[in-house]
């Protein structure tokens, strides 16, 4: 049977949306992570690890404390913060200026501490946050649906993107740790704590992928291991966009989505996370400054 | 002594060792992973230790062995060692196409590359149908030139063989040119460069051995479990167990990658096991009937894997060089 060309129109133009929809929250993780990186020039490899304390802790606030996984937010951000601002005084600052493959393996090590105590202390199960509208969508013309805790999501991404760049571009603090993500060195030739910089740098990231991964909890399974996955997505995204560029990996994570969408779509979603690391390896072979990475650093 | 010596000793005392204690299969089982182990690491020390390219995703040279073995000993009727040449094949090709894209760029970029190959392998394995999708591959009765596959020993002998190639490879490294070469590259890649060193091809060339050794033991372990799967042999958590052994026995020497492996996999027996739950409840330091007690029989067997967590971290920021850089100190 032949599909009418204005079907398969509206076919493509969901599965954009809903791609859209879901880059925006990949897009929180990886900014996260290109902050960090910018800052303190580590790949932090419990990035995702972070992510899935933030589902567990949306679950948990939601079971325990009956608060809406959105709302929890002004919970969750705050614990993450000061969370990821401790893991970096008593960890990471000790192993800054170590070669990278050391600060990879910590942070490698600290996310496998992070995963395994999720799992005895939670069990294996997956856990599935149902709100009352977790499945319920907004039709929009032309038969095109949009999920709810989706859209949800996207409009919460968008408002912390939104207050982070004005934190990043308007207070002094802000500009400081623009500053050190610049040049660590020069900065701190200007009289910037460069120390506490990488503090609050981790921090932000830390509860940048907490927020991201409380946005996802209602749409996803919650297990320990969930981490994994969104590691892997957040590192291309960051690449796509530029190591340490946060207006990069804002736009990579929007890309990652609608590509992850289209793939599940047009291909097989067994398929689409392929999709996106072949995606990664051609960032890597064409263009290994990303997209709005400054040339000559890689 | 000698290096050589030494490594031939070790390797004359672990042939005897299993006609001294008799064939107890648990006993052989361990030791059979505490070589493969060792011979994992020492191959991935080859690329990570001495040309400094530390590879996150050599869990898709060992699948890749593993898995081309077994498809082409149930599909094609191959022998067993027919199934590994085919094997290194595969993996080599992996780590062509991997070396190529990678070694031009530095830093972090191998590490996260490598990574993303082996997720690509891993992916593909699990939703082709040639290689058994989720359910994995299982092997029926298999035998070589007569000689009984049922038996554990073969594959004893078979990862000593190969620890022993690896060793020697490494020792080779140490005092050729080649060697030299990588390590120039491991200290600093741009003086390497400004020396005439061909950066990509000695990278390349160190990634293909590590890869091939990596492979032929994915074979080997494929052909003794007779049930491989994707979270078996193609997951990152094996990757990231062959560094961790290599970190905690000291990265780029040669006994490094070996003294981890017989530290860490009789821990993670141990571990897995439950000694350490059942123990603590014979002794009525806990009681059985505590919510303790069942808390800890129900998931201390799971614990080794924070276990290794917890290693990692206290290395990395205490014991940056491993075991063997504690005793170099001293020197």
């Amino acid at each position: 049977m032949l599909i009418s060309p204005w079907r398969s129109i509206m076919f493509f133009l969901q599965s954009l949306l809903s791609g859209i929809l879901t880059g925006g929250v990949y897009a929180l993780a990886g900014i996260g992570m290109s902050l960090v990186f910018g800052v303190m020039n580590i790949s932090n490899f419990a990035h995702g690890d972070l992510m899935m304390l933030g589902m567990y802790m949306a679950y948990f606030a939601f079971t325990l404390l009956h608060i809406d996984p959105y709302l929890s937010l002004v919970l969750i951000i705050p614990t993450a913060f000061l969370f990821g601002f401790v893991l970096e005084k008593v960890f990471i600052h000790r192993i800054i200026s170590h070669p990278h493959q050391n600060q990879i393996l910590l942070t490698i090590g600290l996310g496998l501490i992070m995963s395994n105590s999720a799992l005895l202390g939670f069990t294996s199960d997956p856990k599935i946050l149902t709100t009352s509208y977790s499945s319920s969508a907004v039709h929009i013309a032309g038969g095109i649906s949009l999920s709810v805790p989706l859209l949800l999501s996207f409009v919460i991404t968008c408002g912390i993107t939104g207050v982070l760049f004005l934190f990043l571009s308007k207070t002094t603090t802000g500009l400081a740790l623009w500053a050190t993500s610049q040049n660590r060195e020069a900065a701190q030739l200007m009289g910037i704590n460069v120390a506490k910089m990488s503090a609050l740098a981790f921090g932000l990231g830390t509860a940048l992928a907490a927020t991201a991964g409380a946005l996802i909890a209602p749409t996803y399974y919650i297990h320990p291991m969930a981490g994994h996955t969104f590691l892997l997505k957040a590192f291309t995204i960051c690449v796509l966009g530029g190591l340490g560029s946060v207006v990069g990996a804002g736009v990579g994570g929007v890309i990652i989505g609608v590509v992850e969408s289209m793939s599940s779509t047009y291909l097989s979603s067994d398929w689409k996370d392929v999709v996106v690391f072949i995606i990664f390896l051609m960032v890597l072979l064409f263009r290994p400054q990303g997209l709005f990475g400054k040339k000559g650093e890689q | 002594m000698k290096q050589v010596t030494i490594i031939a000793i070790i390797a004359g005392i672990a042939a005897v060792l299993p006609l001294v204690t008799g064939e107890s299969p648990y006993f052989i089982g361990v030791m059979i992973s505490v070589l493969m182990m060792a011979a994992l690491s020492s191959a991935w020390n080859i690329l990570g230790g001495y040309a400094g390219q530390y590879s996150f995703g050599h869990a898709a040279y060992f699948g890749a062995g593993a898995y081309t073995t077994l498809i082409m000993i149930s599909t094609f009727n191959f022998n067993p060692l027919g199934g590994m040449v085919a094997g290194i094949i595969v993996a080599c090709i992996i780590a062509l196409v991997t070396g190529s894209i990678v070694f031009r760029l530095r830093g972090h970029y191998f590490g996260l590359a490598s990574i993303a190959v082996a997720e690509i392998v891993r992916l593909s394995a699990l939703n082709f149908e040639f290689t058994g999708g989720a359910q994995g591959i299982l092997l029926s009765d298999v035998s070589l030139w007569g000689v009984d596959l049922n038996s554990k020993l073969p594959f004893y002998y078979g990862m000593l063989l190969v620890l022993v190639v690896s060793l020697g490879i490494t020792l080779y490294m140490r005092s050729s040119k080649t060697g030299f070469y990588l390590q120039a590259i491991r200290e600093d890649q741009d003086a390497a460069a400004s020396l005439g060193i061909n950066l990509s091809f000695y990278k390349n060339k160190a990634l293909l051995i590590s890869a091939a050794l990596t492979s032929v033991l994915g074979s080997l372990y494929a052909v003794y479990i007779r049930f491989i799967d994707t979270s078996a042999v193609l997951d990152l958590r094996l990757s990231i167990e062959i560094i961790l052994t290599a970190i905690i026995g000291g990265v780029g020497t040669l006994w490094g990658p070996a003294v981890g492996a017989v530290l860490l996999v009789p821990l993670a027996e141990v571990l897995r096991s439950n000694v350490i739950g059942e123990a603590l409840v014979k002794h009525g330091i806990v009681s059985e009937k505590s919510g303790l007690g069942i808390f800890f029989k129900d998931n201390l067997a799971h614990a080794h894997v924070l276990v290794y967590g917890i290693i990692t971290v206290l290395c990395i920021l205490y014991l940056p060089k491993g075991i063997l850089g504690l005793f170099r100190r001293t020197k």
